[in-house]
């Protein structure tokens, strides 16, 4: 396996910049994802590195090559995508063979034979090696299309959207699935995805993309902890993080006069006096798993609506105008329409730039 | 508003079955989710509440009053589809307007309904904007604002938020519980997605290849499955299944789950449950959240190693080791982590669940 280095890569179709300016570590061994909404750049940067795509400038270097020039097929990195892309007519076998009769490798049939083998045995489809791919399930059909990824053993393995064609709970066991064989592999993976849960769960590290441009790099933990700017922070995270524009006046961050003012304990007032600076509004950032229902607080609102999970209640807080998204055990039991008191956990908060969305305390 | 009854609805097409001896109940006012994966009959059983299906036998009941063989304009029903179906030459005013037209309405009252249903949807500032102006959120804000305008006496909702970006689908289900709440419209919406069903439902029907599985509230389906379909259809990271061995002894039973060494001790509840069934066959089930997870060595809990550790930012889930088989455990976030460390492991007994292998169903469920 291989480390990946990108370094000021850009790629413009048309007039349109679908990769700016990006530069890009990803170490040996690592499990990568790049994470954004549709149109981010995230599949043009994958195409880039397996060289399906030409950047108009900056580098790609594999382990200690700079591949810019070599085709795909000399790249020695292998692709999944979210079309399987088997061929319907081959067993199983056939297909896990396919990329190893290349004229490029020339291996011996001993050889091909022990390695179809052990994949299979590591993807447990043994026992489908003779079926047609046409006669498979979506999840047995994703196994070989990874299947004939690994058994080439490439120097990287690139991944576009491979879940997403597969349902809730299949997804669910492939993604543990998936980021257990690249552990016991020790690969180097990059894969690609819109969706923050599969970051989440899978990554090492996580890359966040927005028009083209890198926004941060992190792992799971920081990216959701510390998100880099309001982006992110609504990117990452469901129920989504609670957002809203407030004055500090002397103890106290007023959103809606009298009506929504977050007073602030000692500590917090130290933070903010760091992060904000002269600065007299902030953009505040709560996770809903940092707002508390209590008995007695000054933040008063009505509760707007209760959504029962099963392992927790999404409470939403109506404070004046404001729609507060909070979450609570299983067993609150709170009326609509209810009148209801909010408290924010204040070592929790986030404090952005209303301007610019970045966050204060990186700044 | 009205009360839909629907009696022995049975529907194929060909040799397969579609809908099977349907007998669902939906009370005036309120919201019913009709939630399955795909081709399990919602669509179906929804398109022949609207009329838009024809049934093979059983009755459907509008009020109390049979309309099988009344056409769909003459059932008094609106329905929402996923796409907006929206006419776009029309600005967002007219599309609403649209079905008061039909009844020579004076333009003020026209104007009145429009004004209050848009109220209620948050679009009052789109109306004068055309289709193609709008977001997709907002589109379908309008679409359903159509469907309301006229008051009809059950509204039907055809995954009408499967199309919008996560974030919007967050915010749209709140939208439509309290439009929900604000109208009081009986209504009957089919989902594929288990989170808008729990989120949304005052019931929620789960149905699989034609056949009512469970109906009940979103507490009742998720903490009481009635079977081992509905048990891992409802609720995300999956209920762990496992097949298990059980033996008791006194007013004990200890549970060894399949490729696991030591066993699970369980007290009285549990015994009564399972031992007092004679079923060789067993599963257990247990929802990640009662899985107990400690540090360190604990009396009555067994061994287990973490195998991955999935962040999911404001909790995390463990794949746990024990022997052979993995179960999944929801811990705060940064429990555990270090890939590989030892963990003991404990069931929430109550909130552990046993099921019959052969026929799926739950054992001795409590009544």
């Amino acid at each position: 396996m291989a480390k990946l280095t990108l370094k000021n890569l850009s790629k413009t179709y048309g007039d349109v910049a679908a990769v700016r300016n990006l530069s890009l570590d990803i170490r040996d061994q690592e499990f990568f994802v790049l994470l954004g909404p549709t149109g981010a750049g995230k599949t043009t940067t994958l195409r880039c590195i397996a060289g399906l795509e030409k950047p108009e400038t900056g580098e790609v270097w594999i382990g200690e090559d700079l591949v810019n020039e070599w085709s795909a097929a000399n790249r020695d990195v292998a692709l999944v995508f979210q079309q399987y892309s088997l061929y319907p007519n081959y067993t199983v076998r056939k297909n896990l063979e396919f990329p190893l009769k290349s004229k490029l490798r020339q291996l011996p049939a001993k050889e091909i034979g022990s390695r179809v083998h052990k994949v299979a045995e590591t993807l447990r489809i043994s026992h489908l090696l003779d079926r047609r791919t046409d006669r498979l399930s979506g999840g047995e059909m994703q196994r070989v299309a990874i299947g004939r990824a690994i058994v080439r053993e490439p120097r990287l393995f690139l991944m576009d959207e491979p879940l997403s064609n597969v349902d809730a709970k299949l997804r669910e066991l492939l993604r543990s699935e998936l980021r257990g064989l690249q552990l016991k592999l020790g690969a180097t993976l990059i894969f690609v995805t819109h969706d923050q849960v599969e970051a989440m769960t899978m990554g090492d590290r996580i890359g966040v993309l927005c028009d083209g441009e890198l926004i941060q790099i992190g792992t799971p933990y920081e990216v959701y902890n510390s998100p880099h700017n309001t982006f992110v922070a609504s990117f990452v995270g469901t129920p989504a993080i609670n957002l809203f524009d407030g004055t500090i006046d002397g103890d106290r961050i007023v959103v809606v006069p009298e009506k929504f003012e977050i007073i602030l304990q000692p500590a917090l007032r130290v933070r903010l006096n760091q992060v904000a600076g002269m600065r007299n509004t902030v953009r505040i950032g709560v996770r809903p798993e940092h707002v508390k229902l209590v008995t007695k607080s000054n933040i008063a609102g009505t509760l707007y609506g209760a959504e029962d999970h099963g392992v927790e209640m999404i409470l939403t807080i109506r404070v004046g105008e404001h729609l507060i998204r909070g979450t609570s055990a299983a067993t609150t039991r709170v009326p609509v329409n209810a009148p209801v008191q909010i408290a924010f956990m204040q070592d929790k908060l986030h404090f952005f730039d209303p301007e610019t969305g970045k966050n204060l305390a990186q700044a | 508003m009205a009360e839909l009854d629907l009696i022995d609805i049975e529907k194929h097409f060909g040799a397969n079955w579609v809908i099977r001896k349907l007998n669902l109940r939906i009370n005036q006012g309120e919201f019913v989710v009709l939630l399955g994966p795909s081709g399990c009959g919602k669509t179906t059983t929804l398109r022949a509440i609207a009329g838009l299906e024809e049934i093979d036998s059983g009755e459907i009941r509008i009020d109390g009053k049979r309309v099988e063989s009344l056409p769909a304009s003459d059932r008094d029903i609106a329905f929402v589809f996923q796409l907006y179906s929206l006419y776009p030459h029309m600005t967002a005013f007219e599309n609403i307007a649209f079905p008061l037209r039909a009844f020579r309405m004076s333009d003020k009252e026209v104007r009145e309904k429009v004004k209050s249903v848009a109220k209620v949807l948050r679009i009052e500032h789109l109306l004068q904007k055309k289709p193609s102006a709008l977001a997709g959120g907002d589109m379908q804000r309008v679409t359903i604002g159509r469907a309301l305008v006229r008051r009809p006496k059950a509204i039907l909702m055809d995954e009408p938020i499967g199309a919008l970006d996560a974030k919007l689908r967050e915010e749209m289900r709140v939208e439509l519980r309290r439009l929900h709440i604000e109208n009081q419209s009986t209504t009957v919406y089919v989902t594929h997605d288990q989170v808008e069903a729990m989120s949304m439902a005052d019931r929620i029907a789960i149905m699989n290849d034609g056949v009512l599985q469970q109906v009940g509230s979103p507490t009742e389906v998720y903490s009481s499955p009635a079977n081992l379909f509905v048990a891992q259809f409802v609720g995300s990271p999956i209920m762990n299944v496992v097949n298990c061995r059980v033996e008791s002894s006194d007013s004990k039973i200890k549970v060894r789950l399949e490729g696991m060494e030591s066993s699970f001790q369980f007290g009285g509840e549990v015994y009564q449950r399972v031992a007092a069934s004679e079923h060789d066959d067993i599963a257990l089930g247990v929802r990640p959240e009662a899985v107990r997870v400690e540090r360190t060595e604990q009396p009555g809990y067994s061994p287990g190693e973490v195998h991955l550790i999935e962040p999911l930012g404001a909790y995390d889930i463990l794949d746990i080791a024990l022997g052979k088989t993995v179960i999944r455990a929801r811990t705060e976030s940064r429990f555990v982590t270090r890939l590989h460390e030892p963990v003991w492991v404990q069931l929430d007994e109550t909130r552990t669940h046993f099921f019959d292998r052969k026929s799926g169903l739950v054992l001795n469920r409590e009544r």
